[in-house]
């Protein structure tokens, strides 16, 4: 279960360039490095109305984190204490690169009862985002896999475990 | 039932029958490269997240097979700051550490040097730590791109976890190019078509009589950018073209592969190539992609109804221009721009930066004259690497910028500042444009 509020609303095809330029992607091999430029040109004032709140949730339109695999895109987010983004639709790049950190997405077609400013409560097991601001309690889907992965906060513990069976076994060939 | 061409190398792959939507839970890959933006980080994420289970077993931290590993420096080289210097020489150092090759800077970028190395064969599954990977369709494998983690993941084991077999989007190509329209032009064309979410987590298979006549070089050119209408990649079937490629060239077996004629596509749409003209994609959108006759009736859309995906155009002036990327800086662009520029200057307000997109390109182009034209109009030749594509040298945008270039991304700020426009076109146009200073047919070149 996580709560947060919506402290920034985009449109759709927000892409990755826009998350963390492309300048700043090697500048550093730390993940916190990259909340500094969080949408440095896309959205400057970003960074400052997240600092304004202890967990913030984006939501944007169609086809949120398009563009390049970048994954300091999900550490700007993240390090700017971004809990879920809620949007249209994602693209698969994006989507692994969030499910690999722990960061909640939601795909929900209809946002039409979410505005900026509300106060949600997101709860994967149920599969609920229940709007406190306005009342409504809005169902999304997702896949089983998928619940799983984001509440486990990320695949290391399983693939740590398929690593110790392949150093166990034989060699692979093929 | 038939299958895809997806579902039979997952099929194979896994050992049992799949479908589109089924999902696999450990996936083995083929391939797996890096390049200098997310190489440094997955070797460091690598021994973070499991140097303790190497340890464990007395191992020292390696990678799943030395053979099929790669690590491409392309981004940008030559190093333009000591970290990215430093990031190249953890990738050498981790490379010697594990047997694995490690490309020198300048070689080329990873979706073309691969390629041409014979590495990437019909049938396989590849990763890198680009988007752009789905390039690698083009030779009949199941490619796309991921981040640093999934590539660490990889890396330690061989596989991707939790894939689920992705549909097909299916795109019949039928008659031939015109003069002056190109592979760029199509892709432009089938983009603007079904939008920037229109192929969304399914692959764009590329077929027909449309593709049979297409060199290798204009293959990839479509397949690269499968990822712009936010396909999980792009793939084309086998034939005589690509065996003639790969004989004498691959490193792994060769097997023909295609979709079986009774497969279920998720889409299909047919596209007529001779129906096409050259082809512009204004900024900051590649979907923004309109045919030349239009550029009047874009420009003033983007006045009367300006928005973020598309801002105002008031002058079709040029100021920048960019032919390379791994979208379309491989030997065959290189001759179409070769023969717009010859006899031709590049215009006096506009820099002109061209790259050959690996070092056998560059050499290739160097023996055959094909470098000597394109200096003596007037541009600009860097060593092989992703160029001004990738926003942070060798060509970085001002605020007054207009750029035409021959890569794959105008988004706003892409290549610098955000207030730069960026057009994309094929290399013929883009060349076109160069000489004349503003958006320019290259029909009237050819």
């Amino acid at each position: 279960m996580l709560t947060g509020t919506v402290t920034t609303i985009f449109g759709d095809d927000i892409n990755t360039d826009d998350i963390i330029p492309a300048f700043r992607l090697q500048q550093s091999n730390d993940p916190e490095y990259f909340a500094t430029y969080a949408f440095e040109k896309f959205d400057p004032e970003f960074r400052a109305r997240c600092g304004q709140c202890g967990a913030n949730i984006v939501l944007a339109g169609k086809n949120f984190g398009c563009g390049s695999s970048r994954e300091q895109a999900v550490y700007a987010l993240q390090y700017n204490r971004v809990v879920c983004v809620i949007a249209g639709s994602f693209p698969d790049i994006f989507y692994r690169n969030c499910l690999a950190n722990g960061l909640t997405l939601v795909a929900l077609p209809d946002r039409t009862n979410i505005g900026l400013g509300d106060a949600l409560e997101v709860d994967l097991a149920a599969g609920v985002v229940w709007n406190q601001s306005r009342g409504p309690t809005i169902p999304f889907p997702m896949k089983e896999e998928d619940r799983r992965t984001f509440l486990a906060g990320g695949m290391t513990a399983r693939v740590r475990m398929h690593l110790e069976e392949l150093l166990a076994g034989p060699a692979r060939t093929e | 039932m038939g299958q895809t061409m997806v579902e039979k190398i997952v099929s194979r792959k896994v050992g049992r029958s799949v479908r589109a939507g089924e999902l696999v839970e450990r996936l083995p890959i083929g391939k797996l490269f890096f390049n200098d933006v997310i190489g440094p980080p997955a070797i460091l994420t690598l021994k973070r997240l499991f140097g303790d289970t190497f340890k464990q077993h007395g191992k020292p931290v390696r990678v799943f097979d030395p053979r099929r590993v790669f690590m491409l420096p392309d981004h940008s080289i030559p190093a333009y700051s000591v970290e990215v210097a430093e990031g190249v020489d953890l990738m050498e150092s981790f490379g010697r550490e594990c047997g694995i090759r490690v490309y020198r800077e300048g070689d080329g970028i990873e979706h073309v040097v691969l390629i041409e190395d014979g590495h990437i064969v019909p049938w396989d599954i590849v990763l890198g730590t680009d988007s752009h990977t789905c390039t690698n369709g083009a030779m009949g494998a199941l490619a796309f791109g991921v981040g640093t983690t999934d590539g660490a993941y990889a890396m330690a084991t061989g596989h991707i976890y939790d894939f689920v077999v992705p549909e097909t989007f299916q795109f019949e190509l039928a008659g031939k190019f015109q003069k002056g329209v190109y592979a760029k032009d199509l892709i432009l064309h089938i983009i603007g078509a079904v939008g920037a979410g229109g192929c969304s987590r399914r692959v764009a298979e590329f077929v027909g009589e449309g593709v049979r006549q297409l060199p290798m070089d204009a293959r990839t050119t479509i397949c690269n950018m499968a990822v712009e209408m936010s396909g999980r990649t792009g793939i084309m079937p086998t034939d005589e073209t690509l065996l003639e490629y790969l004989a004498g060239r691959a490193q792994w077996p060769v097997e023909p592969l295609s979709s079986d004629p009774d497969a279920t596509f998720a889409n299909q749409m047919r596209v007529d190539l001779t129906l096409l003209e050259p082809m512009v994609a204004f900024p900051h959108k590649p979907a923004n992609a309109v045919p030349f006759s239009r550029i009047p009736e874009m420009m003033a859309k983007s006045q009367t109804q300006p928005g973020p995906d598309l801002p105002a155009v008031t002058s079709d002036r040029i100021t920048d221009a960019f032919v390379g990327a791994c979208t379309n800086g491989r030997y065959d662009d290189l001759v179409e721009v070769a023969k717009v520029l010859k006899r031709n200057r590049v215009h006096q307000d506009v820099s002109f930066v061209v790259i050959p997109a690996s070092r056998k390109v560059y050499e290739r182009a160097m023996d055959e004259g094909i470098l000597q034209i394109i200096i003596k109009a007037g541009a600009n030749i860097e060593s092989s690497n992703c160029g001004p594509c990738f926003g942070s040298h060798m060509g970085v945008l001002s605020r007054n910028a207009q750029m035409i270039s021959s890569s794959n991304r105008n988004y706003q700020g892409r290549m610098g500042s955000r207030d730069a426009r960026i057009f994309l076109a094929s290399p013929a146009t883009v060349a076109a444009s160069a000489i004349e200073g503003k958006l320019a047919d290259p029909r009237k070149y050819l």
